[in-house]
């Protein structure tokens, strides 16, 4: 059982990390939700196994804990669970707002646009001017040399 | 008690008071920020005057040893007294100063606001600094007045160069503020204990008290602006001129000589700490005296005079001995008006006449008669003329040069002397001599009189100086442990200080004739400086760190897939390492029972589906394949045996779906076509990666279930206390009550991501005309199919809350929790809009009323959290007691935990209805007008 449960999470993560490559950021999304639900499915094998549900009356073993699913990795999934489901709706929002602004979905087109834009703004505002105020009125005025110095 | 913290108070209070008085009316913030600087004076003196020195020393995190730990002690009344007095000062010459400011600047008058703002935060924070005795307590003051001073400096924001010279400040500063961070945790690792006279009773010499000493001696330094990390201090000059003349006298670089006073009961005991202070402090005299000679700009003189003076404060605490520290204290005191005098005079001055440069000045004493007398007694005390209170501030510095050796004594006295030169440089060149330029035109007299007063104040400083004395006396035995007496009281026999004092005007003298012999030299110093100065260092530093983040920036977004990979690729070679560094050795099959034959099925469900997902094409599909495989998913863990994840996959499997949609609704058809029409990159790499991903993932994951339980975990635990807590699942009681914190934690993400989802997607009202008429057209065209969902929905509704409500009240005795209910009402709700559209009764409820039910949600699991420690119990203690009886209402248990649970509930529907209503709501990619077209892209790329 342990070595079907850990083949279908390589399965699932494996599926999602090839998702994860493609161009188009909706599979991307979609290899995301995959690969946390590998997570969920890993988290839930380590600690089952065992038996019925941890709700009480227990069956099986009696209070010992013995036959009765671990009820902490199922708190831990269940947490894993809700902050998946925020998370994807997060990504998808960028997903919107990547598709708003760029006008694309293709992850090829947004790295050159991005690269473009990059390039733009060094070109607009040069981090080495805008860092290092220029050294004015310093040396003193009646020395002609020091001053042209100075504004150079 | 009262007396110690009611200055604190007081001065913490004065920022949000000035800013809420500016805001409600522009023309009070200078009258309130005034009073609030002059009463947080005023309960200084009372306080240090009542309490004597008097400790308020609370627990603050007391796991880690962190107090709360203030004292207004002699040390702390100092300080406090300095930036509250000097505060006042200052606000009441910027109320007049700062609205010509603005006016050069066009900028509008409510500018002042933030202004008043940041300095009394400044103000407040000195305050705290001044008081605070434990090291961690200092460090958040510490960085407090960094980011004021931040703030301040960049109070010109338009301007490059305020910017530059502010983040400048905030990085010399603010680095070194870490090296502070680090120096008191070395001490408190030894040592237990971040309260300074704690460890000034513990400390021995030796290399870690050298360390830890250093490290903090050098962030007290680099605020002081000592070489080599003067150079932030003229930078700073950028600011208007009461921010300048606030951070030099009484403000940021008096912290640096205040930190390393509070701290020198431990340095004292170093003598290598003490030598490093000497050398440092006399190569700022040194750098600092020659450059202020060389200066045109009337405020970077005074920069630059700052450095030197505050070298010499720093020479006297490495000189040591009863005169050094309180001496030291002496000498801040007497700086600070001095030089505040200075500098308001340089702003008046630039004010009268719109010039700045020395060269363009002078002759003004005839037509600015007061400033000139004010700010010639403040020279004096800069200069330390005898019947001014600097007279004695040089005294003591003789007298602990001489307590140390022939040798400090003569260095001393030529210290002594460039300080007479370049003040005198300063306001002769001002005051005296031809006029240059134009008349000045007269300037309103709430210019003039603070120099006025502070000149005064210096005045009788020279002749009684008692009071300045004692406050010197009290702050110099807290730093030295021991009586500081100093004697700031004429002598008529002659000491070897007047001797050295009347070498030290010679000096001067000498220096003030012989300037054009020395001046190629110190200019050339100067031109040095600049090419190989720690300036430029910090500049090639600078530039450097910026050249990495522009090739790491590159790199990130040439290859976005690539990056992924970079991500994936060594995340997999460090798990394989793990694996291959701890080998469990166990790999075992793991028996099948033919119970289990579902959970095969629907694992080999779950398989199939994410294969099938990698060569879905259409996104409609691939939405429909990846909720089969969470749905499968979900039947699995109910065969697992819980039925709580079960149920909340399900449930939540069926929010991403219709996410999913939505998402894709907001983008046009067209360009999801494009999209799913894109190849599906095959490419062998990207299989090996994905081969490569998932046998790594196996190896981990065999590995690990191979592995038994251990006979007693935490969770046979938690299953035998469950009953203990009134609970029948124990899962339920796992997140409201054993690990309540990691739940509260969670939730709380949950409503961030939702405020982020509600902010990034940006919407427009909800109920528009167009919008309305556009959703009863699709449902007009929506035939008979619609209809019957519709009634289906219409009926469905209410049975979903009362599933909701059902699973909320049996959570604690049975399968279900807060966030299943949650969930459920959730889509009740959503059912219903998707059926009846968003007319009437399907409408989702609008955003902000889903965010403030979230947040009330959040806010009622707070308020179990935290209302057992008011009690006197740990935060998230439930009522009542385990053990205990329970009331019950029904089935339902009376207890607090489920409380938090309906807490959970609430936020959990809030969430899930406030995100898709956000989606509901957004505008259609297509139709929001930033967009650009991808033929638009097309042709901008040909073109360039």
């Amino acid at each position: 059982m342990n070595l079907l449960s850990a083949l279908v999470v390589a399965v699932i993560f494996g599926s999602g990390t090839f998702l994860l490559l493609q161009r188009d950021l909706t599979r991307v999304v979609v290899g995301i939700i995959l690969i946390s639900n590998a997570a969920v499915l890993f988290i839930i094998s380590s600690g089952l196994l065992r038996g019925a549900a941890p709700i009480y009356p227990l069956e099986g073993g009696g209070l010992s804990g013995e036959g009765v699913a671990d009820p902490l990795v199922q708190a831990m999934a269940l947490t894993a669970l809700i902050i998946g489901f925020a998370l994807a709706a997060l990504i998808l929002v960028f997903i919107y707002r990547v598709y708003a602004s760029q006008g694309t979905m293709d992850l090829e087109e947004i790295a050159d646009s991005e690269m473009r834009d990059a390039q733009s703004l060094d070109r607009a505002d040069d981090p080495e001017r805008e860092e290092v105020p220029e050294e004015k009125q310093d040396g003193e005025t009646d020395d002609p040399e020091e001053e042209t110095r100075a504004r150079r | 008690m009262l007396p110690v913290l009611l200055p604190l108070i007081v001065a913490l209070l004065s920022a949000p008071a000035t800013l809420l008085a500016g805001i409600l009316r522009l023309r009070t913030a200078a009258p309130v920020g005034a009073a609030f600087a002059a009463l947080a004076a005023l309960a200084v003196l009372w306080g240090w005057t009542t309490s004597g020195g008097e400790a308020v020393d609370a627990a603050w995190v007391p796991s880690w040893d962190m107090r709360f730990d203030v004292a207004l002690d002699g040390f702390a009344a100092l300080y406090a007294l300095l930036a509250t007095s000097v505060g006042f000062v200052v606000i009441v010459y910027a109320s007049r100063y700062l609205l010509l400011h603005l006016e050069h600047e066009g900028r509008p008058e409510t500018d002042v606001v933030r202004f008043y703002f940041f300095i009394l935060l400044f103000m407040g924070s000195m305050v705290g600094l001044a008081m605070a005795r434990d090291l961690i307590l200092i460090f958040v003051f510490w960085d407090l007045t960094a980011i004021a001073s931040y703030f301040l400096i960049a109070f010109d924001s338009h301007k490059a160069e305020s910017r530059a010279s502010a983040l400048m400040a905030l990085f010399v500063t603010g680095v070194t503020a870490i090296l502070l961070l680090i120096g008191s945790l070395l001490l408190y690792a030894a040592h237990g204990t971040f309260s300074i006279p704690e460890l000034a009773n513990v400390v021995e010499p030796g290399p870690l008290l050298t360390g830890a000493g250093a490290l903090i001696l050098i962030a007290g330094l680099a605020k002081s602006a000592q070489t080599p990390f003067h150079f932030w201090l003229p930078r700073a000059m950028a600011a208007p001129t009461p921010v300048s003349a606030y951070l030099h006298s009484a403000a940021m670089a008096a912290a640096g000589v205040l930190l390393i006073g509070r701290v020198y009961p431990l340095v004292q005991k170093s003598d290598t700490l003490l030598t490093a202070l000497l050398v440092v402090g006399f190569a700022s005299i040194a750098v600092g005296g020659i450059l202020a000679l060389t200066r045109d700009t009337l405020k970077q003189i005074l920069a630059y005079s700052t450095i030197a003076q505050y070298g010499f404060v720093v020479v006297m605490y490495g000189l040591g001995g009863a005169y050094g520290a309180g001496g030291a204290a002496f000498y801040v005191l007497t700086h600070a008006l001095a030089k505040s005098a200075l500098f308001l005079t340089a702003g008046t001055v630039t004010e009268a006449t719109g010039n700045d440069k020395l060269s363009k000045l002078g002759g003004l004493a005839r037509e600015m008669p007061l400033l000139a007398l004010g700010s010639a007694a403040a020279a004096a005390t800069l200069t330390s003329l005898p019947l001014t209170l600097g007279f004695f501030a040089d005294e003591f510095f003789f007298a602990a040069a001489l307590e140390r050796g022939a040798v400090f004594a003569v260095a001393a006295t030529l210290c002594a002397g460039t300080t007479l030169a370049y003040t005198w440089r300063f306001w002769s060149g001002l005051f005296l001599g031809e006029r240059a330029g134009e008349a000045p035109v007269r300037v309103s007299r709430l210019l003039v009189s603070p120099v006025a007063f502070l000149g005064i104040l210096c005045l009788f400083g020279g002749v009684y100086a008692i009071p300045f004395e004692r406050l010197s006396e009290a702050a110099g035995a807290v730093s030295f442990e021991n009586a500081t007496p100093i004697d700031a009281t004429y002598h008529f026999e002659l000491l070897p200080e007047y001797f050295m004092a009347a070498g030290a005007y010679a000096v001067g003298a000498f220096l003030v004739v012989s300037r054009p012999v020395w001046r190629g030299a110190a200019l050339g110093f100067s031109r040095v400086g600049k090419v190989v100065g720690p300036e430029r260092m910090y500049r090639d530093w600078l530039h450097g760190v910026n050249r990495l983040s522009d090739i790491v920036h590159v790199l990130e977004i040439s290859n976005l897939r690539g990056r992924v990979a970079s991500v994936l690729l060594p995340t997999a070679l460090m798990v394989g390492l793990a694996v291959v560094a701890t080998p469990s050795g166990m790999h075992t099959v793991g028996e099948v029972r033919p119970g289990q034959i579902p959970l095969v099925l629907a694992l080999g469900v779950v398989a199939a589906a994410s294969v099938a997902a990698t060569f879905t094409r259409l996104h409609i599909t691939l939405a429909l394949v990846l909720s089969s495989a969470g749905f499968s998913l979900a039947v699995a863990y109910a065969f697992y045996g819980a039925p709580d994840v079960a149920l909340v996959a399900v449930l939540v499997e069926i929010m991403i779906t219709i996410l999913y949609f939505a998402t894709m609704r907001l983008i046009p058809y067209e360009a999801l076509r494009k999209q799913s029409q894109l190849p599906l990159t095959k490419g062998p790499r990207k299989v090996l990666i994905s081969i490569l991903a998932g046998a790594f993932a196996f190896v981990v994951a065999w590995g690990a279930l191979s592995v038994p339980p251990a006979g007693e975990t935490v969770a046979t635990e938690h299953i035998r206390l469950t009953p203990e807590v009134h609970a029948g699942d124990a899962v339920t009681a796992i997140l409201a009550d054993f690990r309540g914190f990691d739940t509260l934690g969670e939730i709380t993400v949950v409503c961030i991501v939702l405020l982020a989802v509600v902010t990034l997607i940006g919407h427009k009202n909800p109920e528009s005309e167009e919008e309305i008429e556009a959703g009863g057209r699709a449902e007009r065209e929506g035939a008979t199919v619609e209809r019957v969902t519709r009634s289906i929905a219409g009926l469905l509704y209410l049975p979903t809350l009362v599933v909701a409500v059902a699973l909320l009240v049996n959570g604690y005795a049975e399968a279900g929790d807060g966030f299943s209910a949650g969930v459920v009402a959730a889509l009740g709700v959503v059912l219903r809009h998707l059926a009846l559209g968003s007319r009437g009764h399907g409408s989702l409820p609008p955003t902000k009323m889903a965010t403030a039910l979230a947040f009330s949600g959040l806010a009622i699991a707070l308020a179990v959290a935290v209302v057992p420690a008011f009690l006197g119990d740990a935060p998230l203690t439930h009522y009542p007691a385990p053990g205990a009886s329970v009331v019950y209402l029904g089935t339902l248990e009376i207890i607090t935990a489920v409380l938090f649970d309906i807490g959970i509930a609430i936020l959990v529907l809030g969430v899930l209805t406030g995100i898709l209503s956000a989606f509901t709501h957004a505008t259609p990619a297509a139709e929001s007008g930033e967009k650009m077209s991808y033929e638009e892209r097309h042709e901008g790329r040909e073109g360039s």
